[in-house]
């Protein structure tokens, strides 16, 4: 399946005349398509470093543009826009602003893997990806997506007990997000599953609300991940350059 | 007996959080039909979450460290070599997790100093091995079993055998896969197919076995979530199914969900069941709708099952 490729000339750099005659002959039409040059002026030549020093950056410099990811991309088959060659290569040429004119959608990867099954060069786009969102959301080009506050809500709650339970994962996420909980397909759902349900049943899954899962003797082990989230995340700070970024704001203010 | 038919006999079981929660009916089932089959599980002491999809996206050597811990108490306070895992999403991490602590010399590194804080011997390894409910059933009794076992056969059934993302993908963690006759495929996976059959079932060619459901933006993107799961019950449908059978506690609730989002937001209305394949299978050996949890599901099939004269 041909991909039909994004490329570095903005839409609205063509230009197409539909009724076009140069000395009698008729030009019209997409074959004398105009492209207004454009010069590119701001690289950021640390872009690629930045990313690959986040979780799953690691492998971007492989990368060799064939374009296996794309071909293979769920979202990308929703979404012609969403284009892990394209952003691959942005970031290895360092054109950030290219990349931020695809910010709001980069988040959406649903981790489905297929691209890391097709790649030849072990990239794992997938994890590009991952790292790509909070690249943005760290530089604050983009607020926190939905995807990230779930991430957070889940991963909080997995370092705090060593457990999660559904229940309180969802109720926490619609709250930080500020929707509305129920929606009313969820309450459609919980609906069909109490026709059935035998009373035991929903005992014990009112209790999971109050008596909170836990893995026994947890406390050592969620000592030890927060030390190390606090280290990775003191060492993506410097790698991005997140101080300096906030001492020069505060110097402008 | 072979090897891995004697080994599987008796394995480590690692449910997840998800099978405590609203997978519980597919916990409910594995282990029926366990018991039914003569098969032992030993539930791992004092496990934790093996960090699902979320936690690798705020770090991947800290899942890695999640699911080293359950193999770590597998191994070393059970003396167990099997841990078996039905959660396509827990089977993937362990599997990964074992991955990379054989390539990887950082995560190495990592798992073994939050290990030694933690208080409990580092994994190493090659300890344990750990296989899907699919691998468990298909080895430890094979088709030749369940055929002599089955008491209401599936005959009128047609079904779907939907896999998703996590049982094959990506293929390196999976080494004992695509080894040619008789391993599991990563591009048309059969393990579910094959043990159907053999209790009768009739599989229909259903192109999307390994397809996306959006399980991963559930709740965080619910409507591209819609769209694909809309493509798979439709995609069931076109094929003449009347039923998916699942192997995944995420994929089994985002499709009964997101069956409902699609009937609500996109106006698409589809029938077809959403039945894990413990469940189909504790029914063909004779077990009763409620003792496979089928009233735990959302997609009501009470009405279906009787209909098939399996209840």
């Amino acid at each position: 399946m041909p991909i039909h490729e994004k490329s570095l000339i903005r839409p609205e750099n063509l230009h197409v005349q539909e009724n076009k005659e140069v000395d009698g002959v008729d030009v019209s039409g997409h074959w004398s398509t105009f492209i207004e040059t454009r010069v590119v002026k701001d690289y950021n030549e640390d872009l690629q470093a930045e990313i690959e020093a986040l979780p799953g950056g690691d492998y971007i410099h492989r990368c060799w543009q064939c374009g296996s990811c794309t071909n293979a991309c769920t979202v990308h088959a929703l979404n012609p826009d969403f284009n892990p060659r394209y952003w691959i290569y942005l970031i290895r040429m360092g054109m950030e602003s290219e990349l931020l004119r695809d910010k709001d959608i980069i988040w959406q990867c649903v981790s489905c893997n297929k691209c890391t099954y097709a790649c030849p060069r072990d990239v794992v786009p997938e994890a590009v990806m991952k790292a790509t969102a909070h690249w943005l959301e760290l530089k604050g080009h983009t607020p926190k997506s939905h995807s990230t506050i779930f991430d957070e809500v889940f991963s909080e709650q997995v370092i705090e007990t060593g457990k999660i339970e559904d229940g309180r994962v969802v109720r926490r996420f619609f709250k930080r997000t500020g929707q509305k909980f129920p929606p009313s397909w969820m309450i459609t759902m919980v609906k069909n599953l109490f026709s059935n349900l035998p009373v035991g049943m929903l005992t014990r899954m009112g209790l999971a609300n109050f008596i909170k899962p836990r893995t026994s003797g947890w406390s050592n082990a969620r000592d030890a991940i927060r030390e190390y989230v606090a280290e990775q995340e003191t060492h993506h700070r410097q790698a991005l350059g997140l101080d300096d970024l906030v001492k020069a704001a505060q110097k402008e203010l | 007996m072979s090897d891995k038919k004697a080994k599987y006999q008796e394995v480590a079981y690692y449910p997840g959080c998800a099978l405590e929660g609203g997978g519980h009916a597919y916990n409910r089932s594995t282990k029926a039909l366990g018991k039914k089959l003569g098969l032992k599980l030993k539930e791992v002491d004092n496990w934790n979450c093996c960090g699902a999809m979320e936690v690798k996206n705020i770090d991947p050597k800290l899942q890695t460290y999640l699911s080293s811990r359950v193999m770590s108490i597998a191994a070393n306070k059970m003396g167990m070599d099997t841990v078996m895992a039905p959660c396509n999403g827990c089977y993937h991490n362990l599997k990964k997790a074992e991955y990379d602590l054989a390539n990887d010399p950082k995560s190495v590194d990592v798992v073994d100093k939050i290990s030694k804080k933690a208080g409990h011997d580092t994994y190493q390894a090659g300890q344990v091995e750990t296989i899907h409910a699919l691998d468990w059933i298909k080895e430890a009794i094979g088709e030749d079993g369940l055929k002599e076992r089955v008491r209401n056969s599936l005959k009128d059934v047609k079904i779907a055998n939907y896999y998703g993302c996590m049982y094959t993908r990506p293929r390196h963690i999976f080494p004992e896969k695509d080894q040619g006759p008789g391993s599991e495929s990563t591009s048309k996976p059969h393990f579910m197919d094959d043990l159907l059959e053999a209790a009768g079932a009739q599989n229909v060619d259903f192109p999307l076995k390994t397809a996306c459901c959006g399980g991963a933006h559930t709740l965080s993107d619910s409507d591209t979530s819609t769209r694909l799961v809309a493509n798979i019950l439709q995609a069931a449908e076109a094929a003449g199914a009347e039923v998916i059978a699942t192997e995944c506690p995420t994929c089994h609730s985002g499709l009964e969900m997101h069956q409902i989002r699609a009937a609500e937001k996109l106006g698409l209305q589809s029938n077809v069941k959403i039945i894990y394949f413990t469940q189909l299978l504790g029914l063909a050996l004779g077990m009763k709708p409620k003792a496979v949890g089928l009233h735990e599901n959302i997609s009501d099939s009470f009405a279906y099952v009787k209909e098939k004269g399996l209840a």
